[in-house]
């Protein structure tokens, strides 16, 4: 038994080791002055810790002419864009569906189907969303981008949510009809607030998926806030796509900028995560 | 202070018959007990009754409506669950509420009703707690105060007691019967422990595979029980059934088995028959003066009461004596049957025989 947890703890160590090493170097990278960015002998411990790649009065980058700290009308379009599409994902669709199927519609089958949706290759839907997108008026807007994301978001949480709203003691929901509550009621007073770890899941995956997704925004979106919905990631290649210089720090900075939403996320989240891909497991 | 009459109900699920074609009549203020063994559909009446189920045949009336299309919420009916389904997310306070806040009521009387039924329950402490904070007792009471607490015409309970523990279950008990008596609420009660239904009671429905087996008071159904199902269910320990038969000789009624045979005074048969003589261990006095002679295999000294395991030839009896009494393995009895508690069955119907 010991000998195995040793093994196991060794198995995470390096899977850790592996996960969170890019990070690490985004972050190191993100503080380093560029001589210790360009060496041939990468540099593990930089010497010395610059915001400057954050910061710079005068300094800009790629075509948009920004650093990192230039990246709030981006981060703007990608906050609302991420809580719209995960709350309406979770909330107007998710649940409601997941409900009805688990509750009205019998056959488990078609609900399950609904994890079809997400097996299509973004870039299998990218011309038919782009010329849908541009026929109702909506390329380069919150409403335009949110729209397509909820093709991922929706079927995510509702198939999320149909294992919680299936494992619900159904006697709980019998007991508020007899006490008189409409299918409506039960549905939004009793059952819905049940599954509250399932809803927070949902919203957290949502969220996440929203903000990091690349190609639909690259496509749809062509302009930051105000006049436009172009989203963190796509700010991001501007460090890039330019002809002299390849702007690692400035890079690594806004990366950091753009990954802390999903760590601070996780890390408040993660025991509704442990909670929410166990539950079921065990009858109570 | 409603009536609840059920008719020529059938329940299949599928191909499987539930209720095959029960009859019922549950008057007002009635504590009425649906006892079966677990699959006898004794739960599924109840919910029949509550609207948790749809009827395939037959009909449920309340107060003398038809209630079959009726969804619960419109039937006035209140339920207590096994596991008690409480709102795991609401507090105590706002469970109780739930139904009369449902009915928009104003604060006033919602606050003021669910105070009531709290103090009435013993449970005003623990307005503030949610559910998971209870015990198994106090969820039981706020389940109780959540469905009484809108005097509803009918009042179901569903194992309200299986979860307690020894202890608390007959404190439950008592608490429960005289709990309905004070408020008068027609009860249905679900269980299957016979003990629990003899004591609670004023009418017991015997279910068994979806057929209603006797319907009558405890009284009755544990001194003339109709067939061999319910006399061999209801009793603790269980009846004492001797297959044999029933003859006539020298102008008198004797019963006849391997090990035994009885003279049968003051009773009468129509012919002689099979049959399986039902007695039950209280009605097999031992009296060293005469009788059957038996030999004692096992002794359990309760205290108020002490059940024997006595063979006779290769027939196994229980028999009770009351009181603690020294005896032990290996010792001879003498048995004596109560020949006006002697119950025949018809060995091939298993009904009583001399009603």
């Amino acid at each position: 038994m010991k000998k195995l947890n040793i093994v196991l703890l060794i198995i995470l160590l390096i899977f850790s080791l592996f996960s969170l090493f890019p990070i690490y170097w985004t972050v190191i990278t993100a503080l380093k002055v560029n001589s210790e960015i360009f060496t041939t002998t990468p540099v593990f411990f930089p010497t010395k810790i610059t915001f400057s790649n954050f910061y710079t009065p005068g300094q800009t980058f790629g075509a948009v002419s920004q650093t990192a700290f230039g990246s709030l009308p981006w981060l703007i379009n990608s906050t609302v864009i991420a809580l719209l599409s995960s709350l309406i994902g979770t909330f107007l669709i998710g649940a409601p569906a997941a409900y009805a199927l688990t509750h009205y519609l019998k056959n488990v089958w078609f609900g399950r189907t609904v994890l079809l949706m997400m097996m299509i290759p973004e870039a299998a839907l990218i011309i038919p969303f782009y010329v849908i997108i541009i026929r109702v008026n909506l390329i380069n807007t919150w409403w335009g981008l949110t729209l397509v994301y909820l093709s991922f978001t929706a079927p995510l949480s509702t198939w999320l949510l149909m294992g919680f709203f299936g494992d619900l003691p159904r006697s709980v929901e019998e007991a508020a009809s007899i006490d008189g509550l409409s299918a409506y009621r039960i549905f939004y007073r009793i059952a819905l607030p049940m599954v509250m770890p399932g809803i927070i899941v949902s919203i957290i995956l949502n969220f996440i998926n929203a903000w990091n997704e690349f190609l639909y925004a690259l496509v749809l979106t062509y302009t930051p806030f105000p006049s436009g919905a172009q989203t963190v990631p796509i700010f991001l290649t501007d460090f890039i796509v330019i002809e002299k210089s390849f702007a690692w720090g400035g890079l690594a900075a806004a990366g950091v900028i753009v990954i802390i939403p999903s760590i601070v996320i996780g890390i408040y989240a993660q025991k509704y995560l442990v909670r929410g891909w166990t539950m079921g497991a065990v009858k109570e | 202070m409603s009536e609840v009459v059920i008719e020529n109900l059938t329940k299949k699920f599928g191909n499987t018959i539930v209720l095959d074609h029960v009859n019922l009549t549950i008057k007002p203020r009635e504590f009425f007990v649906l006892l079966g063994p677990s699959g006898s559909g004794k739960t599924t009446l109840l919910r029949l009754i509550a609207g948790l189920e749809d009827i395939t045949e037959g009909s449920i009336y309340i107060d003398g409506e038809k209630v079959n299309e009726k969804p619960p919420k419109d039937r006035d009916v209140a339920m207590v669950f096994q596991n008690y389904a409480l709102y795991p997310h609401l507090t105590v306070f706002d469970n109780i509420a739930m139904p009369l806040k449902v009915r928009g009521l104003s604060k006033d009387k919602i606050v003021q009703s669910v105070k009531e039924i709290s103090i009435r329950l013993h449970i005003e402490e623990l307005l503030q707690k949610k559910p998971r904070q209870l015990s198994g007792g106090q969820q039981q009471r706020v389940a109780l105060a959540r469905a009484l607490v809108r005097n509803p015409k009918i009042f179901l309970l569903d194992e309200p007691l299986s979860n307690l523990d020894a202890k608390l279950r007959i404190e439950a008990r008592t608490f429960l019967k005289s709990l309905q008596k004070e408020l008068g609420v027609t009860t249905i009660f679900v269980t299957h422990d016979q003990s629990e239904a003899m004591s609670m009671a004023t009418k017991i429905a015997v279910l068994n595979k979806g057929v209603i087996k006797q319907v009558a008071d405890p009284y009755e159904l544990y001194m003339k029980p109709q067939d061999m199902f319910t006399a061999g269910f209801v009793g603790s320990p269980a009846m004492n059934m001797i297959p044999g038969k029933v003859i006539r000789e020298d102008s008198k009624w004797k019963f006849k088995s391997d090990d035994l045979k009885l003279e049968l005074e003051g009773m009468a048969f129509d012919r002689e028959s099979d049959v399986i003589l039902g007695i039950r261990p209280e009605h097999i006095v031992i009296d060293n003066s005469g009788g059957i002679e038996g030999k004692i295999l096992l002794v359990e000294p309760l205290g108020s009461v002490t059940y024997l395991d006595v063979v006779v030839g290769n027939t196994h009896l229980t028999v009770q004596y009351t009181g603690l009494v020294r005896l032990d393995a290996g010792m001879s009895v003498k048995l004596n049957f109560a020949a006006d508690k002697m119950l025949f069955y018809d060995k091939a119907t298993e009904k009583l025989i001399n009603s």
